[in-house]
This record gives structure tokens, sequence and C-alpha cells, in this order.
């Protein structure tokens, strides 16, 4: 019984390592013919950017987003899905999905510069509005910050919401 | 004496079941299935997963890209391996192993409180947090896998049919 596994899990990691092999070869050839991932014409590749302190965007409490809400210096991104933003989004929101974000990065640059970009989106259960914080970082534009506390947060401290029609 | 034959007949039972073609089949339907469709997201858009991999912060930045372009791969080809019945040992083997690291990864992460979504079938940053929820079907998968790792492909399998159309031996040449 011994000798038969020992056998099967030799067989097991030489098919094993051929697997391995192949993933590998396609991994990389996939992401080069598609330059995605490691390969991305975005420089750094977004992948590469994580939520350390110092290397990223604020993240800020209710109070000082709702300071520069009611200051009128803000710009609030949704980045949730265009179904959750028409139910119900800040006030005033522009709703730029994070899955949107090449296509729609310069828009964002044609803003004015003493504008604050906020993205936010459910709340601390979702990532979005950090990795979009991230990439607006990344490419250049350092006045974001993230209100992490999100849609949940600002609803159940009932400040101004508005709906969209579809 | 009865106790000593009830658990003899279980364990005899469940051989059996083992073996039962329908049995192997079905778990390799629903092992192969869920790796096949959790990396075709992951393949997609590697930027998004590589973001899910730096949530554990496990990894420095610079090395995110080799995980995140291998590792999709390699659930592909198990998924289809799997579901076909071919190479079923290789892949079940590396299948089990992947589940055993994601598991850690997980329970490492809520050890330190981080509070992140798996990327486990989806990139989507709304979809489910990790949790003992995740723990437990990671768990489950990787017991299927062990079976299988176990029984091996069965005769409902591609490398099954090959064997018998070319003569005895493993499909593989080595």
């Amino acid at each position: 019984m011994g000798e038969t596994a020992a056998k099967w899990l030799r067989l097991a990691i030489r098919e094993a390592l051929l697997i391995s092999v192949v993933a590998t070869i396609l991994g990389f050839a996939y992401a080069a013919l598609s330059q995605k991932g490691i390969f991305s014409v975005h420089s750094p590749s977004p992948m590469l950017l994580t939520s350390d302190a110092g290397l990223s965007p604020e993240m800020i409490q209710i109070e000082e987003a709702q300071e520069l809400f009611g200051s009128g210096t803000a710009v609030f991104i949704d980045t949730r899905e265009e179904w959750d933003y028409r139910a119900g989004h800040i006030k005033g929101a522009v709703n730029i999905p994070l899955v949107e974000f090449d296509a729609r990065i310069d828009s964002l640059k044609d803003l004015p510069g003493d504008k604050v970009l906020i993205t936010y989106c459910d709340g601390t259960e979702c990532s979005s509005s950090i990795e979009f914080a991230n990439r607006l970082y990344s490419t250049g534009i350092s006045n974001v910050k993230i209100f992490f506390g999100g849609w949940e947060e600002w609803k159940s401290s009932q400040l101004p919401v508005e709906t969209s029609a579809p | 004496m009865e106790v000593q034959s009830a658990s003899c007949g279980n364990v005899r039972a469940m051989k059996t079941l083992i073996r039962n073609r329908y049995f192997i089949l079905a778990l390799r339907v629903l092992l192969g299935l869920a790796f096949v469709v959790g990396s075709l997201e992951k393949i997609v858009d590697p930027d998004a997963f590589g973001f899910s991999i730096s949530n554990y912060r496990i990894f420095p930045a610079f090395i995110i890209p080799v995980p995140a372009t291998i590792l999709p791969w390699m659930e592909l080809l198990c998924g289809l391996s799997i579901l076909f019945g071919v190479l079923l040992r290789g892949s079940s083997l590396m299948v089990a192993t992947m589940l055993v690291v994601f598991t850690l990864a997980v329970l490492s992460a809520m050890l330190r409180g981080l509070d992140i979504t798996c990327g486990c079938f989806t990139n989507d940053p709304a979809a489910a947090a990790i949790g003992w929820g995740k723990v437990a079907e990671n768990t489950g998968l990787l017991c299927t896998s062990l079976l299988l790792l176990y029984s091996g492909e069965g005769p409902l399998s591609l490398e099954h049919y090959l064997r018998r159309r070319t003569g005895e031996g493993t499909a593989l040449p080595m």
C-alpha cells in the first residue's frame, strides 16, 4: 500500500510540474500579448499600488467629509456600479465605477486643481474607493482623499443624498 | 461485537462510494467547475487580482505581479484537467496545495484583523469579505481534492478513454 501510494505521489508531482510549467508560459504569454498586468502600459502597473500609509491618499472620517461637502471644495466620486449609484448617492457626487477608470480618467484631469476629489463606495466592506484613489494618485493627481465610511455611513448620518432617474 | 461490525460496515461503505464512478465524476465536476469559473475573472484582469493579493499584506509589492500573472492560469488548467479527468492526480495535488495556502492566507488576514474581500472567485471589491465562511468553503474544496487525489480520475474520464485507445500505461509519456 505504501509503495503504490509513493508511485502515485511521484506521478502526481510529475503531472503537477507539467501543469505548472504550461501555466507559467501561458500566463506570461497572455500578459505580454494583451499588455496587462506586469506588461501593463500604465507605469507603474496599477497592481503594484497598495494601501501603505504615506504612499497613497489619506483616508478621512465622516466629519471631515461633511465639512468638505459643506465648503463646496470637494467633488465626491462614487466608485460603485451604476445601479447602486442611481438608487442613492451623496448629493452632487459623480458616478465613475472602478471598472471605467481607464475610460474616464481624462475627464477627471480636466477638473480645476483647487477641488478635492473624495472617493467612496459602499463602506468598509469594499475597497474600490481605495483602489480608485490609488490609481488617481499614480496618474499624478494628488488632491485625493478616501471617505472610507462610504455610502452606508453617509446615509445613516442622515446627510444630503439624492437619486437619479435611469 | 456489534459496534465493531457497524464501524467496519461504514468504512466499507465509504470505500465503495469512493470507487463509484459517478461519485468521482460528481466530485470532478464540482471541483473542476469551481476552479475554472473562479479563474476567468482573474485572468481577464490581473491588475485587479494583484490588488486583491496586495490586500493580504503578505508579499512585498514588487513581487505581486508574479503570482497575479501565473496563479489564475494554474487554476484554469487545474480546473479543466480535473473536469476532463486528465493529469488528474497532478492537478488534484496542485489544487490541494493551493487551497491550503489560500486558507492559511485567509486565516492569517483574519488574525491580523484585515477586513478585506477574498479575491477568491471574483475581483469585485464589493464581494463577500473573508471570514469563517470562506475557511469552511475552502476546507470543503480541500477535502474534495484529497478524495480525488486518492481515487484517481475514474473510468468516466478523458485519460481513461485515451488509455483504452492507445493501450496500457498512463497518458503521460514519461
